[in-house]
């Protein structure tokens, strides 16, 4: 489902002219597979957070390429990012990300907003992922009216309204209670088993990497450890065929 | 993203702060207002002054004055000479007035009525010329007339016009019979000719122009001239009793009815206002002068549409200065919904979309600021058409023609200003819609912007 080889990343810091690079990410190389649940874990600074952000394009590697869905993303421009976003992930944030202006039932219906469905339809699935995340007595309610688990599932209900095949999802539990968390993992297994949805998560949480199919280990930019379900060959036999070349 | 979801996320924006909303919205009201009144005053006097040139003529007209003598033998318009006008390529009809050179003492139910000039014409001529009636119809019978718009009026004792007349339609129908004064050996008689009032002429623009006329056909001019046996019914003047001899003389000496016919206040009417120039121009090269209100209109027109221009660039210039509003106000508004526009962006949102809901918003400004500054011109130009006269009267003791007026905004004014105040807004809001879209999604997620 998503392949990435050769990655590495690194960022320009301090004032123009005196910029110090600082490398984040070095040479990775992994592949998460349909219907998994990846668990991306590490230290702060380890570049797990980087990991993600190459993965929503919301940054560009420096070195490497990314494949999604079988389609190699890396070159993507901005706009054509954001189309890809729309169709294939769904996120959920840390801080829920939910906008303030909006109530619960309207934060829900953006993505839908936004692929241009219509008014019927928005509400009919919109309605129905509230209640699926057992939000709809809110639906109503603005954010600051709303609890953190509360804004977290309806942060999950925005993610999956358009039931895209991927979910990535940053420190989900981050800002939850224990009760809530132990929730929001269960709603994290009962989609991926009952939809087949592919779940990245980033946390640095044990009992939310207890749910993963896999951990993989960030340390210091480099995978420390990885129980691929694919080889590495098999990866980089993926890339030849996408770029037209052939294995030998 | 359809376009009612823009205007909903526009709505819910605009929503957020109402009163800085307000003031922008008044702030390009007040610029269109200014621009729309400003260029109105150049429109009314515009209008105002080509009211006063042309007065009751039309443009399409060619007033012909006479010939040139060093191109032609004969003086005064003839036969020929209408002919000529008739032939011409762009020609709609060629009206003339014949003035009949008697009286006739015109008199109703054997009432006198007072008129003043008694006129043979061509109505079908007249027809094609727009000849206006206010009542009734143009004559189709011998006898049949029409009458100028004030010959109904009464006098009070001191011979002032009484303000109000009798209906016009009343006054169709009526018999007035005409008394054609001639010489019958050598003693003056009248013979009476019953004719038929079919029309009333329509009310003259001017105020002060008071139509006492009697306007009758070819053939009511040729029986009149049957009877007196000159041209256009004029008969020799006398002041003392003349003998028979002496009137035999003089009416010899008069033209014949059959004799060449001179007409007078010849007209050419030209199809449309554009064919005007170019008649004009071949007639005078033939050795006719004549004038047209086009050779007048066409200087007026140019100095006040450079008038007009110019007022609508100082006008501009205002709604300009009010735009400087509207991008504070959007780039305010991108700033303080930069994490909103970071969260769309990081769930899928395009740029472009994000481009055209700021565009949008900018350009609502533009447009509601639009609508409500052209409906206050309105009422301003109103109002000052309405007072200023007044105000003129009072204080400088001075009287404006009836009609007169300051400000005159046509609808393709109205129609420009809401076109200038859209693509002032819309450039207005490129700048602040483009920084929306280059919002760093991770440091609007992180709070950073």
């Amino acid at each position: 489902m998503i392949t990435m080889m050769g990655i590495s990343h690194q960022f320009k810091i301090g004032k123009k002219g005196k910029e110090r690079i600082v490398p984040v990410l070095h040479d990775i190389d992994l592949s998460v597979e349909k219907g998994e649940i990846v668990a991306i874990v590490g230290r702060s600074g380890s570049g797990k957070s980087t990991l993600l952000n190459l993965m929503s394009g919301y940054i560009r590697p420096t070195a490497g390429e990314i494949k999604v869905a079988g389609r190699m993303v890396t070159k993507l421009d901005e706009g054509a990012w954001a189309d890809f976003r729309l169709a294939h992930y769904g996120f959920i944030f840390q801080n829920f990300q939910l906008i303030s202006s909006m109530t619960a039932y309207e934060n829900v219906e953006l993505p839908l907003v936004l692929k241009g469905v219509g008014q019927s339809e928005r509400r009919k699935r919109v309605e129905k992922m509230l209640e699926n995340v057992d939000i709809a007595a809110f639906a109503s309610h603005y954010p600051s009216e709303l609890s953190g688990g509360q804004q977290q599932r309806v942060s999950v209900a925005r993610s999956l309204v358009l039931e895209p095949p991927i979910v990535l999802a940053d420190e989900p539990s981050g800002s939850l209670d224990s009760e809530n968390e132990k929730s929001l993992l269960t709603m994290i297994k009962q989609l991926n088993h009952e939809l087949g949805i592919t779940f990245v998560i980033i946390t640095h949480d044990d009992q939310v990497a207890s749910v993963a199919h896999r951990t993989i280990r960030l340390q210091d930019g480099r995978l420390a450890r990885q129980a691929p379900l694919v080889s590495v060959e098999s990866i980089k036999e993926t890339f030849d065929l996408a770029k037209g070349g052939h294995h030998s | 993203m359809k376009f009612g979801d823009q205007l909903r996320f526009v709505r819910q924006n605009m929503k957020r702060n109402k009163t800085r909303l307000f003031m922008t919205v008044l702030a390009t009201a007040m610029g269109c207002a200014f621009l729309t009144v400003l260029a109105s005053v150049g429109f009314g006097l515009q209008q105002s002054m080509v009211e006063e040139i042309t007065g009751d003529r039309l443009v399409t007209e060619i007033t012909i004055y006479g010939k040139n003598p060093d191109k032609f033998d004969t003086q005064g318009i003839q036969n020929g000479d209408i002919d000529y006008f008739q032939s011409l390529p762009n020609v709609k009809a060629v009206t003339y007035r014949n003035y009949i050179q008697q009286y006739m003492d015109p008199s109703i139910d054997g009432n006198p009525v007072n008129v003043n000039q008694r006129i043979g014409m061509d109505f079908e001529a007249e027809k094609q010329a727009g000849f206006g009636l206010s009542a009734g119809r143009l004559p189709e019978g011998n006898n049949e007339i029409v009458i100028g718009y004030h010959i109904r009026e009464v006098m009070d004792e001191e011979g002032r016009p009484s303000s109000e007349l009798p209906a016009a339609s009343e006054w169709v129908g009526k018999t007035m019979t005409l008394q054609v004064s001639y010489y019958e050996d050598g003693e003056l008689a009248k013979k009476p000719l019953e004719t038929v009032i079919v029309g009333v002429a329509e009310q003259p623009t001017k105020e002060w122009n008071r139509d006492r006329n009697i306007y009758m056909g070819e053939e009511m001019l040729t029986q009149i001239e049957a009877i007196t046996g000159t041209q256009l019914g004029e008969l020799p003047y006398f002041e003392v009793a003349p003998t028979k001899e002496q009137v035999q003389k003089l009416i010899e000496q008069l033209p014949k009815p059959t004799g060449e016919r001179q007409y007078q206040d010849v007209t050419v009417v030209a199809e449309n206002a554009s064919k005007v120039k170019g008649i004009a121009e071949k007639i005078r090269e033939q050795g006719y002068f004549n004038h047209s209100i086009a050779d007048e209109l066409k200087q007026v027109n140019m100095l006040f549409t450079i008038m007009k221009i110019g007022l609508i660039f100082v006008g501009t210039i205002a709604v300009l200065i009010a735009s400087i509003g509207i991008f504070n106000t959007m780039t305010m508004a991108v700033t303080e919904r930069a994490q909103d526009i970071g969260i769309m962006k990081a769930i899928g949102a395009h740029p472009s979309v994000i481009r055209r809901v700021f565009l949008l918003e900018s350009s609502l400004i533009g447009l509601f600021g639009a609508i409500i500054g052209t409906l206050v011109s309105y009422a301003i130009s109103f109002a000052v058409n309405a007072g200023l006269p007044i105000m003129i009267e009072v204080l400088m003791e001075e009287t404006l023609p009836a009609d007169f007026k300051f400000s005159v905004i046509p609808p393709y004014l109205a129609a420009l200003t809401c076109v200038i105040a859209l693509g002032v807004a819309l450039i207005s809001g490129q700048r602040p819609a483009r920084r929306a879209t280059r919002i760093d999604v991770l440091s609007a997620l992180r709070r950073e912007v």
